[in-house]
């Protein structure tokens, strides 16, 4: 534990763009329904790919609504996700960065795995295949990993320290551990922070196709007939703060983020390590005071391939001990896909609402047990149960792992 | 090949095939070809994870054909004549088709 004072820090709001619809509440929701966004693969060269199904926004998702017409053609789709979940989230806190100059006290870091990949993609195949000797001037603007950041920060006028955070699928759990240690540790007094990910290009198909960890069924984290991960997309945003400033404006505070922790399995660039994972899970559990007994649910990485599935269940035994078997664990990128660099945003959406509302999500198309994946996985329908604390785990190949601590507000 | 029924010709490549299976498995493992028997399996071989499915790949691009999805949860634990066989069944449907 670190011997400088540090503060508390809260979330205040949360917003969200997801293949379960537009806004945090569409993907709470559809999460505690135990409703699945995968579906067949929406995407023009989709007759070519052997990959058939994936998690995407819905097509009602209207990235110009609300967005100045002079800010679109600047943006990819990761941030026009990042900027609406940033809107959202927001409005929700009620927070107003023009007050009292806050503006300079908020940092923005917001998590991708790859930035502007159709933008990249598109701008390839203009090169390339149609041979153009130009690509659009906006090219760069787009698809840099750190436009999502500096749109929220030109948006809302935030000139804290803002930047992107990449760590493949821990990208948005590093993301907010970075946001929450700046306020922990005095360096600002608000954050919004988060991740996106818009990653559903023909190329990067293809290249996650050659890797084959993909399912071609639907996802079944957990479940023996597990035939890999589903690919996803979209965005999640939050506002922190420390639980002073939030408590000095009046706010409706909806968690507190009470710890983080993140390791390095330092072994092989794609296998998990259950040691690893284990290690981040005990770090987070320690800053935020929480004895293994004191949690009840945890939001697990949960991909849905064999490798992952039955390493996360050893890790939640090596991090619980005994009390491994008495927690609810579940993964819902069997609802709403493997969003990459915003997965974990998505799940903080879920965790909180399974803080506030007393409800764990489900692990959809969990019909095959598997004996090495032997925990309490809250099989197909959500649970109503008392939440007093949760763990939300992101582990992304290269071996890095990022571990959220959530208690009921204060 | 004049004179040849269908049946020789699939026997021709299945030993063509065999000795490509065999020498694109030697090459990724580092081994001599002569060490990949039919029974070996790429763990045998130490080649585990990424460098299965590498060798998965290699062994599409030299026939032009395409494994089927989620032939194995791995292929770690695949043998050599397993691959074979594979290579053969989708020789055998690409020819058909």
């Amino acid at each position: 534990m670190p011997t400088v004072e540090t503060r508390r820090v809260v979330v205040t709001g949360m917003g969200a763009i997801s293949p379960l619809g537009v806004g945090a509440g569409a993907l709470w929701n559809g999460l505690r329904e135990g409703r699945s966004a995968i579906g067949p693969l929406r995407h023009k060269d989709s007759g070519a790919l052997r990959v058939k199904i994936a998690a995407q926004v819905p097509e009602s998702f209207d990235p110009a609504s609300g967005i100045d017409e002079r800010t679109l053609p600047l943006l990819d789709r990761t941030s026009e996700f990042a900027l609406h979940a940033a809107r959202e989230a927001i409005a929700q806190s009620g927070i107003d960065f023009a007050s009292a100059g806050l503006g300079q006290r908020t940092a923005v870091v917001v998590g991708t795995g790859v930035g502007g990949e159709l933008t990249q993609d598109e701008q390839s195949r203009r090169l390339y295949e149609e041979k153009a000797t130009r690509t659009h001037p906006l090219t760069i603007v787009r698809l840099m990993t750190n436009a999502s950041a500096s749109q929220i920060s030109i948006a809302y006028g935030l000139r804290g320290p803002a930047y992107a955070v990449a760590s493949a699928c821990a990208s948005a759990n590093h993301a907010i551990i970075q946001a929450a240690q700046m306020i922990r540790f005095g360096m600002v007094d608000a954050a919004v922070t988060g991740g996106t990910e818009a990653c559903l290009s023909y190329g990067a198909l293809r290249a996650w196709e050659a890797m084959r960890v993909l399912s071609d069924d639907t996802c079944r984290p957990f479940s023996a007939n597990r035939r890999g991960l589903v690919l996803g997309e979209g965005a999640g945003i939050f506002v922190l703060e420390s639980l002073e400033h939030a408590q000095a404006r009046g706010a409706t505070i909806l968690a507190e983020l009470a710890g983080t922790g993140m390791s390095a399995d330092a072994s092989d660039i794609v296998m998990p390590n259950a040691d690893g994972a284990a290690s981040a899970m005990r770090q987070a559990l320690a800053e935020a005071g929480l004895n293994p007994e004191d949690v009840d649910y945890v939001n697990a990485h949960g991909t849905g391939t064999q490798a992952n599935d039955s390493t996360e269940t050893r890790a939640i035994r090596l991090a619980f001990g005994a009390h491994a078997d008495r927690l609810a664990v579940s993964s819902t990128k069997s609802m709403h896909g493997h969003a990459l660099g915003a997965s974990g945003a998505l799940e903080l959406v879920a965790v909180v609402g399974a803080l506030r509302d007393g409800v764990v999500p489900p692990t959809a198309n969990l019909d095959q047990p598997d004996p090495a994946c032997d925990l309490d996985y809250v099989p197909n329908v959500a649970r109503e149960m008392k939440v007093r604390a949760a763990l939300s785990n992101s582990f992304a190949f290269g071996g890095l792992n990022a571990v959220l601590a959530l208690k009921h507000a204060p | 090949m004049p004179g040849t029924t269908q049946q020789q010709v699939f026997e021709i490549i299945a030993k063509q095939a065999k000795v490509d299976v065999a020498n694109v498995i030697a090459k990724q493992a580092k081994v001599d070809v002569a060490n990949v028997k039919p029974e070996s399996t790429l763990k045998d071989l130490g080649i585990a994870s990424l460098e299965a499915i590498e060798l998965i790949f290699d062994i599409e691009e030299h026939f032009d054909i395409h494994f089927p999805e989620q032939q194995g949860a791995n292929f770690d634990n695949d043998t050599a004549q397993s691959l074979v066989d594979a290579v053969q069944k989708a020789l055998d449907e690409k020819a058909a088709s």
